[in-house]
């Protein structure tokens, strides 16, 4: 009986405890109390203010499963900009090319240039997940009710999302990219300086980084495999978000190289496919036999999103029971938007820069 | 010994020496018709007949008693005109942030022509045969380095303000160079010889195009690499001493190849361009040796300029030669001199 809902400030707990397991840990998710206690006060704020456009919102969601007490699952946050209040920093990966004709040679040398280009992007972050629920439809349930609440309240967001994906990590859990980059820089190790990112604000420490082009053929063999690739726990989520209709754009994480995938909303299948109906009270065991969909109320500051059948009357309402009507807080007659949970199967695209 | 400006007919003197000095001798290269290119060159700036910005005043050290060339050197009256003159200028970035208690200066290099219009001294070679202990007394190399400050006094006004010279880098016991290896390697797809030949033959616009355009974060470069910044290759440490005598200095620039340090100085700052000063001859036959190799003379005419030790200090303004010096220096009594005590 899972269910999304926004965060409160009685989830405080829970959320450091998911914070303090997330594999790896999360920039976006300090297991820091006092920053997760601001993190939630401003979420409420988001999920009950009268928002017009996107700006310095951070909507915080949280995954809780009814039939274990409320007890918080995961939790999943929506920047509505990557970069509201300070640049919101990538590296992106360019190609120049050197040629000479004197010498008859051409050379394509890769580069790593600082960029704030994402900034105006909403970025979908910070998720953690309890690792039972790894590999149910949970998963799915809390990546893509973020998608389900957009489409619902389109002006809050920007017409760009974006995924950023935790870089990869060695045997060791060092990051080759950090150990090539950054920390000839700060002489700290990846995950000193990720968690005083956290804490802190990582623009802060990108002010910091060489603000000059990295050339790639300098890094080592190490590093240079590790740009945009996924923390190897991530895979799963990254094809999921490929199949949605995201594309790795040209942009990597600063610290790990991780890389960040990018969509125009009306690419996402979740949008394409999501589609208002209203509910129909039925008898749990008189529903018919259907595919499971997300379905999301229309209730703001008590949004609500649960996976259940997509279970259509001729009429085109849809068939809930009394549960899952409860659970979404709606009534018979009251509209609720619905999406496949299935999505087409996954296109790895690249992005050659036209979002 | 003596020095005169190369002429037409040194053109296989000049290619003898040139094959004795080898690969890394980049303004050397064995080539024949580039070398005669270059005597020309040289020839009509010494006739005046180029422009300012166009004049490469080129030497030899002559042996008079068998009339073969011991070295050369030359001076290149601007650099950077006709093709670019490209260094690498070490630089220091800061990234200090006092929330994370961090510090650090990063050294980084910047592709750099802040040399254009400036003069250098080059080229300079000595054959093995008139180097080493024997010959120590003849003081050759002081000969070749020093009579191009005598020249440049003499002739100052067609010389900019500031000179410089680019000193050799550092090459391992391979002949490799770790600065190459490690930096424009990635960037040129040639190996070192073939990247200086190129340099060597002018034809340097191939640097501008392959060269990397952003600044160089030195920490991505290897140890061994980073070590050669500004350093010079072992044979090339007298000259370099020579040089900061006369007051040149290494202002962080260096070679892009090799690492090997540029080393500068205003004009009017050298050393041997203040102290020299010219005296009047007085021819006497049986003037006696005084001192060997201490003061340095140098004619004063552009076109037959000679430079040579002479034997004896000068008296208050007159050098006193003997017939077999200023036949030497091709003087007589009545003209002038310019002398520097070294």
């Amino acid at each position: 009986m899972l269910v999304i809902r926004p965060v409160t400030m009685a989830d405080i707990d829970a959320l450091v405890t998911l914070a303090e397991h997330a594999t790896p840990r999360l920039t976006n998710l300090p297991a820091n109390r006092e920053r997760l206690e601001e993190r939630i006060a401003r979420s409420l704020v988001a999920f009950n203010g009268d928002i017009e456009f996107p700006g310095n919102e951070h909507y915080t969601f949280v995954l809780v499963d009814e039939a274990r007490g409320d007890e918080v699952l995961g939790t999943a946050t929506i920047r509505a900009q990557a970069g509201a209040q300070e640049a919101y920093y990538t590296y992106r990966q360019e190609t120049l090319i050197h040629a000479s004709q004197q010498l008859n040679v051409r050379r394509e040398v890769q580069t790593l240039a600082l960029s704030h280009e994402v900034s105006d992007a909403t970025l979908l972050c910070a998720y953690s997940l309890n690792p039972r629920y790894k590999g149910t439809s949970a998963e799915s349930l809390l990546r893509r009710a973020r998608l389900m609440f957009i489409a619902q309240y389109p002006e809050r967001f920007s017409r760009i999302l974006a995924v950023a994906f935790p870089g990869y990590l060695d045997n060791r859990n060092e990051s080759p990219f950090w150990e090539s980059v950054g920390h000839h820089f700060f002489a700290r190790s990846f995950h000193d300086i990720n968690h005083i990112a956290g804490v802190r604000s990582k623009s802060f420490i990108a002010e910091v980084m060489p603000q000059f082009p990295l050339y790639l053929p300098l890094l080592t063999p190490q590093a240079r495999a590790a740009i945009g690739r996924e923390h190897p726990a991530h895979e799963e989520a990254l094809q999921e978000m490929l199949a949605e209709g995201f594309v790795r754009s040209r942009h990597v994480d600063i610290f790990d190289a991780g890389p960040i995938v990018k969509a125009e909303r009306e690419r996402l299948a979740t949008f394409n496919r999501a589609a208002w109906h209203p509910v129909r009270l039925r008898p749990q065991e008189s529903l018919p036999d259907a595919e499971p969909a997300l379905i999301a109320n229309q209730a703001l500051g008590n949004f609500r999103c649960i996976v259940a059948r997509y279970a259509l009357s001729a009429t085109g309402q849809l068939m809930l029971s009394d549960a899952d009507a409860k659970r979404l807080g709606v009534e018979e007659g009251r509209a609720v938007l619905a999406a496949p949970l299935a999505l087409p199967s996954a296109v790895d695209a690249f992005d050659e820069g036209e979002i | 010994m003596r020095i005169r400006p190369i002429a037409r007919a040194d053109v296989d003197g000049l290619l003898a020496l040139a094959q004795q000095a080898g690969v890394g001798f980049t303004s050397l290269p064995n080539n024949r018709e580039f070398l005669a290119g270059k005597i020309e060159a040289s020839a009509r700036a010494f006739e005046e007949r180029t422009p300012v910005n166009n004049r490469l005043y080129f030497f030899v050290l002559e042996d008079e008693d068998n009339g073969e060339l011991a070295g050369c050197c030359a001076i290149e009256g601007q650099v950077g005109n006709e093709v670019p003159f490209y260094n690498y200028r070490l630089g220091t970035l800061a990234h200090s942030s006092v929330q994370l208690d961090l510090h650090r200066t990063i050294d980084t290099l910047f592709l750099s022509s802040d040399h254009t219009g400036d003069a250098e001294v080059c080229s300079l070679f000595l054959r093995p045969e008139y180097r080493g202990e024997a010959n120590r007394h003849l003081r050759n190399g002081a000969l070749l380095s020093k009579a191009r400050w005598l020249f440049i006094a003499q002739f100052r006004d067609r010389f900019p303000e500031k000179v410089l010279a680019e000193m050799r880098g550092v090459f391992d016991e391979n002949n490799k160079s770790p600065f190459w290896e490690s930096l424009g390697k990635h960037f040129f797809p040639m190996d070192f010889s073939e990247a200086d030949r190129l340099t060597g033959l002018g034809q340097k616009s191939f640097i501008g195009e392959l060269m990397p355009r952003f600044p160089i974060y030195t920490t991505f470069m290897a140890e061994e690499a980073r070590a050669c910044i500004g350093q010079v290759h072992r044979h090339t440490r007298p000259a370099l001493e020579m040089l900061k005598k006369e007051g040149l200095r290494w202002e962080g620039y260096i070679d892009i190849f090799d690492g090997g340090p540029t080393v500068e100085a205003y004009i009017d700052d050298v050393r041997a361009v203040r102290n020299s000063r010219l005296y009047q001859v007085e021819i006497a036959a049986d003037a006696p040796e005084e001192s060997i190799s201490r003061w340095l003379a140098a004619s004063t005419q552009l076109s037959s300029f000679t430079a040579a030790w002479v034997g004896r200090a000068p008296v208050h303004d007159t050098i006193v030669l003997n017939s077999t010096e200023a036949e030497r220096l091709g003087v007589t009594t009545g003209d002038t001199l310019r002398l520097l005590e070294t």
